[in-house]
């Protein structure tokens, strides 16, 4: 579902070139899930925002359902992820001016999905939060934010989600839920699923774990078939 | 809908609910309605000041000549819906009980006058009351002067040239009398159908025709473009209610100057609160946008989603405004009924259109470039929150916001004086500021050292957003700038008004006085507690020669002109004055007052004396300084150099004169005087006790026109005062969008400030003092620039006298700090109220 093959990012600072990733390489199956753990700095975000299609290599391929990532402009990109791909973020990013519905309705609304009030529904009860559809998102708790989240990820049906550090601003409890409803639903729709976290537990919870440290993907987990550093 | 459509209207549905649009559409609405309110009150205003004005012409346009007007130009007239009346005047004699006297006589059709009334009166000097009928064929209505020196009553006979009329009404005023004190024989009104029959038009008599035009304004234009070929420079003269340059003419283009001016700075003022607003708009979207584009959205449907939003919002706006501006302007006018009539029954389209216009290029090109920014907000955003809009240089910006300043200036004011020296002087603030907030960093720097306190915490503050800081220092200054410039126009234009005309200023004039009743009468006068102001000795003496140059008939005066002003020359005849003291309210602008010259240290030629020329009369009359000006006095010839030209204000109500020459020139001479008084209106049934001495003493009343100029000031001021207070609303809420703009950036900062332990007093007394600094450097900076706009516009555009308004120079700092702290503190109390906890959770 994902192939990456020797992907650098480099970013131009006041002394002169910086390379943040060192040359990735790795695949990541349909249906698989993924944890890319690391300290804070240790270019996982990069790597996300890259596999994401929401930044571009410097240099290096990046396949996603394969479709050349590398390749395309902005434009072919937003489209590439309004078909296929989920996000949830560790700040929910949810838009402030719309309710819980209309935040879960907005990707259906873009990718052209037909009736996307009543998918809108149906997803956010299954995130369990159906009579809280009117609410705005200031009006709704940490762990509900995200859940909703979690609804406008999956009303698209995406094959890959991406999550980054999905349960980063959440108490213990609400960490919990929004963990279960995320494997749950991954689980049903047979979603390819990367998360980026430092919570190991979490991490635990994915079929494979990817470590980077420094820009580099410095070890795999024992199951993995090939990665390299 | 299209998904686009309804996103679109979604999002702004529920951020109108929310109040995230509120400051927008506030600025919108603010535009509109002042915009509206301002043109369409001003509109009204001048519509009815132009009508009052038009009195005093007594028509919308007049065709003065000296020969008969020909009946086809008037039959051409009334094929274009033009209303036509004509008054033929001339000089004659009139006796009665064997007395004559010099009059004025008016003959007018049964239309005149076609602006204002004819006013007759009950008794003698009274104030009259409008009359809707002219003289019929055998009466004659006439001046109360008149009445005084033939000695008559009505219904007596008085005989003007070969015929005899009845004496029916006392006249006490006609529209288009006009002002000059000399020359002022008594007027007589009688029927043109008499006038063949008196036989006083005939060769050798100086007559002025004269026709009268009202109509639609396109109807009249057309009518002069046709007529304007066959009119000749020294036979016709065009009047149209503009060229009024009386004192009240000057008031009504000053008072129209000003309201230009306070409408420019309204909408330059809403232009700065939309973009305020606007840029703050754009930041709280970076998110939303980063949301969509990561959600799949293209960038043209992100453009489409906006667009649609900033038209809900100029729209909504444009309507709310359009409302509110219209309610205003009815309370303004009703408000000011008591004083200025203003007709509510006409709906002007202009003002409307302007303010839909303004307000859309106002929203749309103020929002333009914030949403451009808006549009190229990165999706990774939504991984990296320091990711904003990339945008390339705010150069741009600053360009694209100006040049729609400047075309909406121009385009409202159609001024390109005015434009410039709004827009410049702005630039100029501009510049000065940027030099101001770098300086400000660099003390900021020096002072922020050491242990915090709020002072230094305020300095570092103001020294870390720099580049937020200076944009909101501009609009502040900016702001304030345009505030004081209305303001100071105001009182200016107010006080030099008030100035022109103080209470007690004289109302009569008393011309004719000879020399051996000069101390008599003012003794008489002290006696009876008036107070008679200076003597001037007058002699008439024919214009004969500049240099060498015989004058040529030409140059002869246009006897009914209305004011001295617009002579097109002097004429041979001419009022000569003289005296040593530069008389008030005369500047000398070339060469030297003659005060100290004697003839014994003189460089003149033998037997020339100084004579100082009023400016505009040397202009019109191509004299120059150093000219030798031959005047034939009697039998005498007086030869004088012109060694000063004087500026004179015609707008006071005292003699002036545009000769004067040195007294050692007149010494052979025996002057009549001219002298003025003031009688309080209580005292007038006096006046006739009070001059019955001097039988031979011309008395000239000039307490009608007085009092008109004075209700027109009265009205325009009280207007003005309006203005003034719709402007400083305009301006007051551009410093409210502006410190609201701020308020994502300071909560932050709060939070952070109380997440490290700072004191809720030490931050509070940080964010007051914070706009304290910049609210003096903001008034500071304001009342230097606005010294460079009054001066520019009070001598370019309002023709005013300038001054240094030093006074300014310290309240406008001070305002500036109290104004601006106050509004920061009010507008952030809120936030300063928050705890850590909120304040943190705002911020996710």
């Amino acid at each position: 579902m994902i192939k990456t093959n020797n992907i650098i990012k480099t970013v131009s600072t006041s002394e002169g070139q910086l390379q943040i990733l060192q040359p990735i390489s790795f695949t990541v199956a349909a249906g698989e899930s993924v944890a890319i753990i690391g300290a804070s700095g240790s270019g996982k975000s990069t790597l996300l925002g890259l596999l994401a299609g929401l930044d571009t290599v410097s240099s290096g391929e990046i396949f996603l359902d394969e479709q050349p990532l590398h390749n395309m402009d902005e434009e072919e990109r937003a489209a590439l992820r309004g078909a296929k791909v989920g996000f949830i973020f560790q700040s929910f990013m949810l838009v402030p001016s719309l309710t819980a519905l209309e935040n879960i309705m907005l990707p259906a609304e873009i990718t052209g999905l037909a009736n996307p009030k009543q998918a809108a529904q149906e997803v956010l009860e299954k995130v369990g939060l159906g009579h809280r559809g009117e609410h705005y998102p200031n009006q709704l708790s940490g762990g509900e934010q995200q859940r909703v989240a979690i609804a406008r990820a999956f009303i698209t049906k995406p094959k890959i989600l991406f999550a980054d550090e999905p349960t980063g601003n959440l108490d213990a409890e609400n960490s919990k839920n929004v963990e279960e409803l995320l494997f749950a639903l991954n689980a049903e729709q047979g979603t390819t699923l990367v998360l980026v976290t430092h919570d190991n537990e979490l991490a635990q919870k994915c079929q494979r774990q990817l470590t980077m440290t420094a820009g580099e993907l410095v070890e795999i987990s024992a199951h993995s078939e090939e990665a390299s550093a | 809908m299209s998904m686009t459509r309804s996103l679109a209207w979604r999002l702004f549905k529920h951020e109108a609910r929310r109040g995230e649009l509120s400051i927008i559409l506030f600025a919108i609405v603010l535009s509109v309605a002042s915009v509206l309110s301002l043109s369409l009150f001003s509109e009204r205003l001048q519509g009815a000041l132009t009508e009052r004005s038009a009195e005093f012409i007594a028509a919308d346009r007049q065709l003065s000549s000296r020969k008969p007007i020909a009946q086809e130009w008037l039959l051409q007239a009334q094929a274009l819906d033009l209303n036509v009346a004509q008054q033929t005047a001339t000089r004659s004699m009139a006796f009665a009980n064997d007395a004559l006297q010099l009059i004025d006589l008016r003959a007018v059709n049964e239309n005149y006058p076609l602006k204002g009334s004819i006013k007759v009166s009950d008794s003698l000097f009274a104030t009259g009351s409008a009359t809707p009928s002219v003289p019929s064929a055998n009466e004659a209505w006439v001046d109360s002067r008149l009445f005084q020196v033939l000695d008559i009553e009505i219904g007596d006979d008085i005989e003007i040239g070969d015929a005899v009329f009845t004496v029916t009404q006392i006249l006490a005023e006609i529209p288009d009398a006009g002002f000059s004190v000399f020359n002022t024989d008594p007027m007589v009104l009688i029927n043109a159908d008499a006038l063949p029959q008196a036989n006083v038009t005939g060769a050798g008599s100086r007559v002025n025709y004269k026709a009268y035009f009202t109509g639609s304004t396109g109807a009249l234009d057309e009518y002069y473009n046709a007529l304007k070929g066959k009119l000749n420079r020294q036979t016709h003269r065009w009047l149209s209610v503009e060229d009024d340059e009386s004192a009240i003419g000057e008031s009504v283009a000053r008072a129209e100057q000003f309201f230009l001016l306070a409408s420019l700075l309204a909408i330059v003022l809403a232009c700065v609160a939309i973009g305020v607003a606007a840029q703050r708009y754009a930041q709280r979207h970076f998110d939303p946008v980063a949301i969509m584009k990561t959600l799949g959205a293209s960038t043209s449907t992100i453009r489409k989603v906006y667009l649609y939003q900033i038209t809900f919002i100029a729209v909504l706006g444009i309507l709310l405004g359009t409302v509110i501006g219209f309610i205003l302007q009815q309370i303004v006018v009703s408000a000011l009924s008591g004083t200025v009539d203003v007709s509510l029954q006409i709906w002007y389209w202009r003002p409307l259109l302007i303010a839909i216009f303004t307000g859309s290029v106002c929203a749309l090109l103020f929002c333009l470039y914030p949403l451009l920014g808006l549009f190229s907000v990165p999706p990774l955003r939504v991984l990296r929150r320091d990711m904003a809009a990339t945008l390339r240089t705010r150069g741009g910006q600053y360009l694209t916001s100006g040049l729609a300043i400047f075309g909406l200036m121009y385009a409202y004011s159609q001024n390109l004086k005015v434009s410039v020296i709004l827009f410049v002087s702005g630039l100029v603030l501009v510049g000065l500021l940027l030099l101001a907030t770098f300086g400000l960093i660099a003390l900021g720097r020096v002072l922020g050292k050491g242990r915090m306190s709020a002072a230094q915490l305020a300095w570092a503050r103001i020294r870390r957003r720099a580049l937020d800081n200076s944009v909101q220092l501009i609009s502040f200054a900016l702001t304030l700038m345009l505030l004081l410039t209305v303001l100071v126009m105001r009182n200016d234009i107010v006080q030099q008004w008030k100035d022109q005309l103080p209470a007690g200023t004289a109302n009569y004039f008393m011309i004719n006085v000879t020399d051996a009743q000069k101390d008599e009468l003012q003794a008489h006068f002290a006696a009876n507690s008036v107070q008679s102001d200076k003597l001037f000795p007058v002699t008439r003496g024919r214009f004969a020669k500049i240099n060498d140059e015989v004058l040529r008939s030409e140059l002869t005066k246009e006897d009914e002109d209305n004011t001295a002003e617009r002579r097109s020359g002097m004429g041979r005849e001419a009022n000569l004055t003289w005296d040593l003291e530069l008389q008030n309210a005369n500047e000398i602008v070339a060469g030297e007052w003659h005060g100290a010259w004697t003839p014994q240290t003189s460089t003149l030629p033998d037997g020339v004396y100084p004579v100082s020329l009023e400016e505009r009369v040397a202009q019109r009359m191509r004299i120059q300084m150093g000219d030798i000006l031959t005047f034939n006095i009697g039998s005498e010839e007086v030869r004088t150099q012109v060694t000063s030209l004087r500026t004179v204000n015609w707008q006071t109500m005292q003699p002036n004169f545009f000769f004067v020459l040195h007294p050692a020139a007149m010494t052979q001479f025996t002057p009549t005087y001219i002298t003025s008084f003031y009688l309080p209106e209580e005292r007038k049934p006096e006046l006739t006790q009070l001059v019955r001495p001097f039988a031979n003493v011309t008395l000239f009343d000039v307490d009608a026109r007085i009092n008109q100029i004075r209700s027109i000031i009265e009205q325009v001021s009280a207007a003005i005062e309006f203005i003034l207070v719709l402007v400083l609303v305009a301006g007051s809420l551009v410093l409210v969008a502006q410190v609201q703009a701020s308020m994502d950036e300071r909560q932050r900062e709060l939070a952070i400030l109380r997440t490290l332990g700072a004191k809720g007093s030490l931050i509070r007394r940080s964010v007051i003092y914070e706009f304290l600094i910049i609210g003096s450097v903001a008034g500071f900076m304001a009342a230097l620039a606005n010294e460079v706009s009054l001066f520019l516009l009070q001598s370019q555009v309002f023709q005013m006298s300038t001054q240094i308004h030093v006074e300014y120079w310290l309240i406008a700092p001070l305002t500036g700090a109290v104004v601006v702290g106050l509004l920061g503190a009010w507008s952030c109390r809120q936030l300063l109220q928050l705890n850590t906890t909120t304040l943190l959770r705002k911020m996710l």
